[in-house]
């Protein structure tokens, strides 16, 4: 696919400006009523999705051309898909997020790189990771768990860290638990260890389209090797890449992929997990954009030509993605109140974190956790909880710069408290 | 074009991140739908900004204007900007983006008015409004259009309109920047009297403001405005799930739903007139069978317009409304609900309990009442128009949807236009027992197909004409820019003259961009027409029998 392929789409567009917005329905308040981080953070058209989906078309008319002020723009996006559940709620013949990716595409293809993305590529390319960090160090997290590796023996489930888990210091101890949890209620659980690598989701994004799929084959190998029937992920990121970017792009790992808390969700209705500890905190629980909305499994393509034909089934609407679980984790520890911010599920706002924001425009990120701060704070909570390392991440970081008293966890964090291993 | 000094005074003004002539952001300005009004062959309008500016305060505005003013440049102030009527009238034109500009500065509920800057948009507005039992207007458009925009510089109708009436009328207190630069607060904010009277003292200037259609950023920047609140016998905080048509709600119990059918126009029409001598209901309008099937399952309609028996089975339900009860109390409920349908009997009708059909009766409610559905129109065809639409007493509107459909089928029929049962007309009666009202013909139809949007052209063209003919009345057609107030001027007491003398008044040297208000130069403009779109001025200038005249 490539951005000529989207012009339908972007020609579809009818300003009406919702990409900006929650879904109106959903309006709850003045404060709280913004869908868009990048729309709201900088005002002009150009910023919301259907400004993002008119320059593209402008650009493929050969109106305007591409620079690095256009790039500029294009790459200060989550892509956390807010604008394509708003739009999407009236329209079925324009798929919002793709058009978003494609225009990334568009920017690599023509040289216009972002020097921070830039890096994380060549990262990711020599040590398998967009952060900097070695190879070498990526089984460390797992270090003296005694848990089965690949080409050793066959397991069950296969655990894949991801990149922030496996190399974060300050968030190792989630998924050390985590998997130590699970091996205790008698899943056959196994890691890569060194040998787990990137997804690949992460260059894809940045419009580095190709870079995937050597990430996606090397993937296939490891969940081959492991004999897993189940690959399970504690990072959202890599949630979204194996359930929408993989499948988008042919690629089918062959088994059940599930995130944490869909496992663990399931474990708990079943009494295989049963918290037990009480947990008195009053919490609010923020979605993950990639593992929300964008985390709804691809949707096989329509093949009917004109998409305003196309049926709701075949539409990336949000709805579909991984909201419950969470919740229903948080709601089954003892003593703990979960309250709702005003924007949630496949409307909730991004952490800012997403689409290569936190590395290359780091105040932005910053101030899109900020305002997700603020709205957590207005629920009277005192922990934001949720289920992405990125998110935990950007979360923290904008609580220390703004000296709030908010603590934040990987509810995968309060289920171990509960169980009385943190 | 804009000059490096002027561009450069902007940034200075604003802060270079609030100024832009890059011209991929311009295009962002430049797109708009609609523009079958400008007998367009895409959305792309003829006109790019010069530069785009994102004031933050009124003072800002100020400058900004001024600074126009001194380099020889139009501005064209917009805040949510949706529709061709926002788009530039000419070369060195800067757009004026009041996104910034959002906030609901007060809600005063004693009063029952809210004062609100350009981008507060409605649903925002609403919800604020509701924790103190109180409701505003929302136009047509839907909630996520502007309460300052349409209530200063637009014309808007919406579905409470038996209860909240229209835009025009819901205008109190304005602060104006003038298109020199100068501020002028109308009604009481001029004399720091609150916001809660837009007249006097002295001679009211609401009318020179904004007249019928409203002067579309003729006349300088609206930058606050205070709106009427209404009570609203509802929650204050409603609890609803889902998105649209998936919505649930804990609907009170003294609130209902029905549609309301009719046998036949005049019945429509007479049930509507009694409706507002009895001043009952919340809401009552009519969606069309067509286009409610249409957002709702627009596939389904396609299918079933293949199927004459279909189409004539959809079109007995033709006639009809959308009625709304909100009672504070089962009494109240109970008599309003035995008062309609007194009406319906009377009038021949069915009435149908929207409430008994799970599924349907919660998105319904809050649909209606949140306005969050007019963008479903679009995925039927892509986008629509809208023609006629006069306010006049309701046998008038029942007589114009008649025409609108009429005339409309030809379209439909031949594949020109999207089948939307041809009859399409929406709208209602306002202010319960004044018993006027509009209906404006909606048609339907793929942007991105250049025959369907030259056919949309045509279609509006042929309303307009229509309109003239049989004398219907200014209606909604009318926004299409300038040449509108020319053509049908001189049939309207020569309201376009006056126009021009309050243009010339406020704004001596046309710096506030007139393209959708009245032109300084008449006829340059209407060379201008006949040069960019010869199609839609040949059909407007024979209003006139003047076909030949440039």
């Amino acid at each position: 696919m490539a951005l000529q392929d989207m012009e339908r789409d972007m020609a579809g567009c009818s300003r009406c400006s919702s990409c900006k917005w929650i879904p109106h329905n959903q309006v709850k308040s003045w404060r709280f009523a913004q869908g868009c981080p990048s729309s709201t953070r900088y005002s002009f058209h150009a910023y919301s999705g259907s400004g993002k989906m008119i320059m593209g078309l402008s650009m493929l008319q050969s109106r305007s051309e591409l620079n690095d002020d256009v790039a500029g723009i294009i790459y200060n996006c989550q892509l956390c898909g807010s604008c394509q559940v708003s739009c999407q709620v009236y329209r079925d013949d324009i798929d919002l997020s793709d058009v978003l990716l494609e225009l990334r595409a568009k920017c690599v293809e023509d040289g216009f790189l972002i020097l921070e993305h830039m890096e994380m590529l060549q990262s990711m390319k020599k040590e398998d990771n967009p952060l900097g960090m070695l190879k070498a160090d990526r089984g460390r997290w797992a270090e003296g768990l005694g848990l089965p590796e690949i080409g050793g023996r066959q397991v069950e489930v296969l655990f894949h860290a991801g990149c922030r888990y496996s190399y974060d210091e300050d968030l190792r101890g989630t998924v050390r638990g985590t998997v130590s949890l699970l091996r205790d209620a008698g899943i056959d659980i196994g890691v890569a260890g060194k040998d787990e690598a990137c997804c690949g989701g992460r260059a894809y994004e940045l419009g580095y389209q190709g870079e995937m799929r050597n990430f996606a084959d090397d993937m296939a190998g490891r969940v081959k090797a492991s004999g897993a029937r189940t690959l399970v992920t504690a990072c959202s990121d890599c949630y979204y890449t194996f359930m929408y970017l993989y499948p988008k792009n042919g690629l089918d790992l062959g088994v059940e992929v599930l995130h944490i808390t869909e496992l663990v969700g399931r474990m708990i209705e079943e009494g295989r997990i049963e918290p037990a500890g009480e947990v008195p905190m009053r919490v609010t629980y923020h979605d993950p954009c990639h593992l929300g909305r964008r985390g709804e499994s691809y949707k096989e393509g329509w093949s009917g030509g004109d998409k305003l034909l196309r049926p709701v089934r075949f539409k990336q609407s949000g709805r579909l993605g991984v909201f419950d679980p969470p919740r229903d984790i948080i709601r089954a520890l003892p003593g703990i109140e979960l309250v709702e911010m005003e924007r949630i599920r496949e409307y909730s706002w991004c952490c800012g974190a997403g689409g290569g924001v936190l590395e290359a425009f780091p105040e932005f990120a910053s101030w899109t956790a900020g305002d997700r701060l603020e709205e957590a704070a207005a629920t009277g909570a005192e922990a934001l909880v949720t289920a992405c390392p990125w998110c935990v991440r950007v979360f923290r970081d904008a609580v220390t710069e703004r000296g709030m008293e908010m603590k934040i966890y990987d509810v995968m964090e309060l289920l171990a408290s509960s169980l009385g291993g943190a | 074009m804009i000059t490096d000094a002027a561009y450069r005074e902007l940034q200075e003004t604003l802060g270079a991140e609030n100024v832009s002539r890059e011209p991929a952001v311009l295009d962002g300005y430049t797109w708009q739908p609609f523009t079958d009004i400008l007998g367009l062959p895409d959305s792309w309008c003829r006109y790019r900004p010069a530069a785009v500016v994102l004031p933050g305060s009124t003072e800002e505005v100020q400058e900004v204007v001024r600074i126009c003013g001194r380099h020889g440049l139009q501005f064209k102030a917009m805040s949510t900007g949706w529709g061709a009527w926002n788009a530039m009238g000419g070369e060195n034109t800067v757009q004026i983006d009041l996104k910034r500009m959002n906030r609901i500065l007060e809600i005063d509920e004693k009063n029952m008015y809210a004062v609100v800057e350009p981008c507060a948009v409605c649903s925002q507005l609403q919800a604020e409004a509701m924790k103190k039992g109180l409701n505003c207007h929302i136009i047509g458009a839907g909630c996520g259009s502007s309460p300052l925009a349409s209530a200063t510089s637009l014309c808007g109708y919406g579905w409470s309109g038996l209860t909240t009436s229209y835009s025009a009328r819901n205008v109190l207190g304005v602060e104006w920047v003038l298109p020199d630069g100068e501020v002028l607060r109308i009604g009481t904010p001029g004399q720091d009297a609150g916001w809660f009277n837009g007249d006097g003292p002295g001679p009211s200037l609401r009318g020179a403001m904004r007249g019928f259609m409203g002067a579309c950023g003729g006349l300088g920047v609206f930058t606050r405005c205070a709106v009427k609140l209404f009570p609203w016998p509802g929650p204050e905080e409603p609890q609803v799930e889902g998105l649209l048509n998936d919505v649930t709600a804990e609907v009170p119990d003294t609130h209902a739903m029905f549609l309301i059918a009719f046998p036949d126009l005049q019945r429509w029409a007479d049930a509507a007139y009694s409706v507002a001598d009895a001043e009952i209901g919340y809401m009552m309008c009519k969606n069309a069978i067509g286009a409610l099937v249409a957002t709702m399952m627009p596939r389904g309609l396609k299918e079933l317009t293949r199927f004459a028996v279909f189409k004539d089975i959809l079109k007995t339900l033709r006639y009809q409304f959308q009625f709304l009860v909100c009672a504070r109390t089962p009494r109240e409920f109970a008599y309003q609900k035995a008062v309609l349908r007194e009406i319906v009997e009377e009038c021949e009708g069915i009435c149908l309990d929207v409430s008994k059909l799970p599924g349907l009766h919660d998105a319904f409610w809050w649909g209606f009442v949140r306005a969050a559905m007019p963008p479903l129109i679009f995925r039927m065809g892509g986008t629509f128009g809208t023609s006629y639409g006069a306010l006049e007493g309701f046998d008038h509107p029942a007589y114009q949807s008649q025409e609108g459909a009429r005339l409309k089928s030809q379209y439909t029929e031949t594949g020109r236009l999207m089948d939307d049962l041809a009859d399409n007309s929406w709208g209602g009666i306002y202010e319960g027992s004044t018993g006027f009202g509009h209906q404006e013909e909606l048609y339907v139809y793929d942007p991105r197909d250049s025959a369907q949007l030259e056919a949309a052209e045509d279609y509006l063209a042929g309303t307009l004409v229509d309109t003239a003919a049989k004398k219907l009345g200014p209606g909604l057609g009318f926004a299409g820019g300038a040449i509108v107030a020319e053509i049908f001027g001189p049939l309207i007491g020569d309201y376009h003259e006056w126009l021009r003398k309050i243009k010339g008044a406020f704004d001596p040297d046309n710096v506030s961009d007139p393209a959708f208000y009245v032109s300084p130069d008449p006829e340059k403009l209407i060379a201008e027409e006949m040069a960019n779109r010869p199609g839609m001025a040949q059909s407007l200038l024979s209003v006139m029998g003047e076909e030949d005249t440039p």
